[in-house]
């Protein structure tokens, strides 16, 4: 095991190179709160870091070889390595076939895997993949109180909901999840790339109907817009049913609105749109949402959609992820997503073809659109979550649509000009309406 | 002779591949318009040249030819126009002799109204051979029993006019059903199958097995009392012919289907018939989820059995002989697709199916040979045969092997009027542009291309009865399986789309091992501890065998 005082010294320039590390810059102190070595060779850390208002807590699995023989598992992955102490190389025991393997071990005791690999490119969370059959997801930022996702899966299963992978085995460390094991399901691929897909076949078809086309992606939406519905009464089975605060979602919305500049929306418009929302009086339930939701949390399956990734936008603090809120906060997550999947195919295609396919991504989007929200509608219908007129369905939806791509407006105007179109024509749409 | 299927090797059919022949199709030794048993054992070499291991005949015997022969009236007898018994003796010996085995249908639930079982049974209620069929006097019982051909047939009973009762059908009104529940019946059918085999088939296609008893308050399919007769039946036959084959056609969703091969004690074969309608939607859709879906959905079969499975057969694909939950799925997926409801429901030969484009044709073989089970090719798709819509019923798919660009087809030397069925005379597929000659000739056609992948597929038996496992690609246009068996490996990796693509393949555990692609023995970069990259020209596949580096 190495020392808490050593990895002290390499943990803050390390940190700062990951993507899962919530700061900007390199932290001036880290503390090593805890520290274990769980398997042989693998050493446990748990580290405190000093953001701007409060502590952030991180966890790190560090492995170790002499610095004279550098394992060929770092090459190419020179960001996983922490330094070198004492005439040891250190290093992100994730990348260590041999410790990754053992640490299966320590999350499900007893299951045993021959080969291991990294997931890949995540924001959050690092994750191993087992025989094609296990991923086991490491949190690298802990939240004292359990993991939402970890909270949200297991009482999905226990409440019927199958759609989710099913959970093997927790990790726990006293106030802390660190980690979970689930199935892994070889077959399935990813909402994202299926819609991709879909719109690739579309745009190239020599047909101007997306339902006359092969690659037609409606069936998936409609059958994705039950999962959804289904997800949602699981959710509310377990963790209960609330009001809704049509008032507190305008103040909301109003204060988002303020952040856009003056000519990005038509103001009298959003002035209307913001007194309608407050003039709904059946605004449906509020319960526990997915709250990140968008083609890239689904996965299509031989069983069907699967939902993963509970945790919320991981920018955002804990009890504002967990907060109840409507169950169409989700539909708008994906309905935007619908938008920025049409748009992303056609930015693919030549400059000069673009002008001409714009008319089909609308229609893509708004058939799966209606596609998705009639697959949505029908399960959900009756069950008491929605509003039971369907004006005040629309104005609800329509709220969380706004207050998504007011966000994706500041967020793309900060950092990707290029694509900042895409949710200001949303935004004019539904204040159009 | 083919050195993957040993006539000693008893479950030969479990890698076996087979090729379903129409003999009034394939080739006329006498020159009266209708293919012969003569004329297919003069093409045996043809047939052994091309690669398979099996042929399989639609029915030859004695009939009305009311429905393609599969209303017999004589089970012991030969169609005279196919020829007669000694020409099946010496089509089996001459196929026997080159290697290749030899299944025929079989109708076992039901006979035509001409057989003279069914005459004599209709005489009156006391003949010998009056309990041979199922009668009543009235045309209530078994009412939960669905009409099948709904088209044609009003009720599963029929008056009949001489024994002043009804008779049970679960086909046309001309096929009266057998009565199983007499004993005689079941020892008959039993000497049915003892003759052929005794004369050296290698076994049976059984048809419509489903269906041979009733019972109140049941729908009269897949009953226990069937399943126990086919048990019966496949003791006798394993007694006396050891290495014989029966497969069954039971048109039902896997998880049914798979009753019919017992605990291995009744069928050794059945078709798979979701996963057919599955390839097609996957490469409509560029994705591989109907596929994978699919089979996620067929169950393990029992030690020594087998799948057949097949891109097209003599039949329509209909969707109403698959489940209702299928046909749901199908119908959600493609009824609004004009070109799929077009095309399912409506018999097609392969190459018009996929607009005659050869790399989905090739895609889509690729992917049969490759799939567990044993692959059933149909007559002529190996040269890209069309189709004729206008023959209208099943006859479209039905029309002459085109052999040569000679007058029909080289399929017959009689008068172009006599012929059962013209041969395609169209410009894309008719025989000028489409025959076996032309094709043999050209190193670069489908046919080459064919005989080539046989030859491939039958150097490596896992594809028969290898493992299978899904290989996790990010990408949804491609599709990847590992097919393995002791120490051989097979990497196959599909792409359904018409675009190029990417696929990156966590192949870490065969670390260290170099893929060989088999149709050109191409040995390709070694697998390391990254993600395996491959990229896939559209509609391209790739068979990799997986062989230890030579050090």
């Amino acid at each position: 095991m190495i020392d808490a005082a050593s990895l002290e010294k390499v943990l803050p320039d390390y940190l700062s190179r990951q993507r899962w590390y919530g700061g900007t810059e390199v932290p001036s102190t880290v503390r090593v709160r805890g520290i274990d070595e769980p398997v042989e060779g693998l050493t446990w850390v748990l580290v405190d870091v000093d953001s701007g208002d409060g502590t952030d807590t991180y966890q790190v699995v560090v492995g170790h070889r002499p610095a004279t023989e550098p394992p060929g598992f770092v090459q190419g992955h020179e960001e996983g390595v922490l330094g070198t102490v004492d005439g040891l190389l250190l290093y992100d025991a994730i990348l260590d076939p041999g410790l990754a393997l053992s640490l299966l071990g320590v999350v499900v005791p007893g299951e045993k895997a021959e080969v291991v690999r990294p997931m890949g490119a995540e924001q959050s969370n690092s994750s191993l993949v087992y025989d094609n059959r296990l991923v086991l997801k490491l949190f690298r930022r802990l939240v004292p109180g359990g993991n939402p996702d970890v909270e949200v899966v297991t009482a999905l299963v226990a409440n019927g909901f199958e759609n989710v992978p099913r959970p093997v085995g927790v990790w726990e460390r006293g106030d802390y999840d660190l980690a979970i094991c689930q199935e892994f399901l070889a077959e399935a691929a990813e909402g994202w790339s299926l819609a991709l897909t879909s719109l690739r076949d579309f745009y190239a078809a020599d047909c101007d109907d997306p339902a006359e086309c092969g690659g037609d992606f409606a069936p998936e939406a409609e059958r994705l817009g039950d999962v959804t519905a289904h997800m949602h009464v699981a959710l509310a089975q377990a963790f209960g049913r609330h009001p809704s605060d049509p008032e507190a979602w305008a103040e909301s919305l109003s204060r988002h609105l303020a952040k856009l500049d003056p000519n990005d929306v038509d103001q009298a418009a959003a002035a209307r749109f913001v007194e309608r929302l407050r003039a709904v009086v059946d605004p449906g339930q509020s319960i526990r949402v997915h709250g990140d939701y968008h083609l890239g949390q689904v996965l299509r399956t031989a069983a069907g959609w699967y939902v993963l990734d509970f945790e919320g936008e991981p920018t955002r603090p804990l009890e504002e992820r967990t907060r109840p809120t409507s169950p169409l906060k989700d539909v708008a997550g994906m309905v935007r997503s619908f938008h920025y999947a049409s748009r992303v195919a056609v930015a693919e295609q030549a400059e000069g073809q673009r002008q001409a396919i714009a008319p089909k991504a609308e229609k893509w989007e708004l058939r799966n659109r209606e596609a998705f929200l009639q697959g949505y509608v029908a399960a959900a219908a009756g069950t008491g979550l929605l509003p039971a007129d369907e004006a005040s369905r629309d104005t609800v939806l329509a709220t969380f649509e706004l207050d998504k791509a007011v966000y994706e407006v500041l967020y793309e105007r900060q950092y990707r000009p290029d694509w900042l179109d895409i949710p200001l024509s949303a935004l004019r749409r539904l204040l159009a309406e | 002779m083919s050195g993957l299927v040993t006539p000693d090797d008893l479950r030969w059919y479990q890698r076996a591949v087979f090729y379903e022949v129409l003999t009034r199709g394939f080739y006329d030794s006498n020159n009266d318009g209708t293919g012969d048993l003569p004329g297919l054992t003069e093409k045996l070499d043809y047939i052994e040249w091309l690669g398979v291991d099996c042929i399989w005949l639609l029915p030859f015997y004695k009939s009305p030819l009311r429905d393609g022969g599969y209303d017999i009236s004589d089970f012991f007898s030969v169609l005279p126009e196919y020829g007669d018994l000694a020409d099946v003796v010496r089509l089996v010996e001459e196929a026997h002799r080159r290697g290749l085995r030899i299944i025929a249908d079989l109708v076992m639930n039901h006979t035509s109204d001409q057989h003279p079982w069914f005459q004599e049974s209709r005489q009156d209620r006391t003949n010998p051979k009056a309990d041979w069929y199922v009668w009543n006097d009235d045309d209530h019982r078994w009412s939960e029993a669905r009409v099948i051909f709904v088209d044609t047939e009003k009720s599963n009973w029929t008056w009949d006019q001489q024994r002043q009762q009804y008779y049970w059908h679960r086909f046309f009104s001309h096929q009266p059903d057998l009565n199983y529940d007499n004993p005689e019946v079941q020892l008959a059918m039993f000497d049915v199958v003892k003759f052929w085999l005794d004369i050296g088939l290698d076994g049976f296609r059984l048809d419509a097995v489903p269906y041979l008893y009733e019972r109140d308050g049941t729908n009269g399919e897949n009953l226990p009392e069937t399943h126990e007769y086919l048990r019966r039946l496949r003791k006798e036959v394993d007694a006396s012919f050891p290495g014989k084959v029966l497969l069954a056609e039971a048109n039902q969703w896997p998880a049914d289907v798979v009753d019919y091969f017992g605990d291995g004690d009744e069928c050794h074969m059945c078709f798979h018939f979701p996963l057919m309608p599955r390839m097609f939607m996957a490469i409509r859709r560029e994705q591989r989820m109907p596929i994978t879906e699919i089979l996620a959905q067929t169950p393990e079969i029992p030690d020594g059995c087998q799948w057949g499975i097949f891109l097209r057969n003599h039949d329509e694909l209909t969707l109403e002989m698959v489940s209702d939950e299928e046909r749901d799925y199908m119908y959600t997926e493609y009824a609004k697709d004009p070109r799929m409801r077009r095309n399912i429901g409506i018999g097609r030969r392969l190459a018009p199916l996929v607009e005659n484009d050869r790399r989905v044709a090739e895609l889509l073989h690729a992917l049969l040979f490759s799939m567990p089970g044993s692959p059933v090719l149909y007559y002529g798709d190996e040269i890209g045969m069309g189709d004729n819509i206008y023959l209208g019923d099943r006859d479209g798919v039905r029309t002459p092997m085109q052999w040569s660009p000679d007058r029909n087809a080289g399929f017959s030397k009689a008068d172009f009027a006599q012929l059962y069925l013209p041969p395609l005379m169209d410009p894309v597929y008719g025989y000028q542009a489409v025959n076996v000659e032309a094709e043999v000739r050209d190193k670069s056609s489908n046919l080459h291309w064919m005989k080539r992948m046989l030859e491939v597929r039958r150097q490596h038996p896992l594809f028969g009865t290898g493992s299978m496992e899904i290989i996790p690609v990010e990408n949804p246009s491609v599709l990847t399986y590992v097919r393995e068996e002791g120490d051989d490996v097979v990497l196959c990796v599909n792409n359904l789309s018409r675009f190029a693509q990417p696929a990156e393949l966590p192949l870490q555990r065969f670390a260290g091992r170099t893929p060989l692609e088999l149709l050109g023995r191409v040995p390709f970069p070694r697998i390391g501890e990254l993600p395996y990259f491959v990229t896939l020209g559209p509609y391209s596949f790739y068979w990799f065998q997986l062989a230890e580096t030579p050090s």
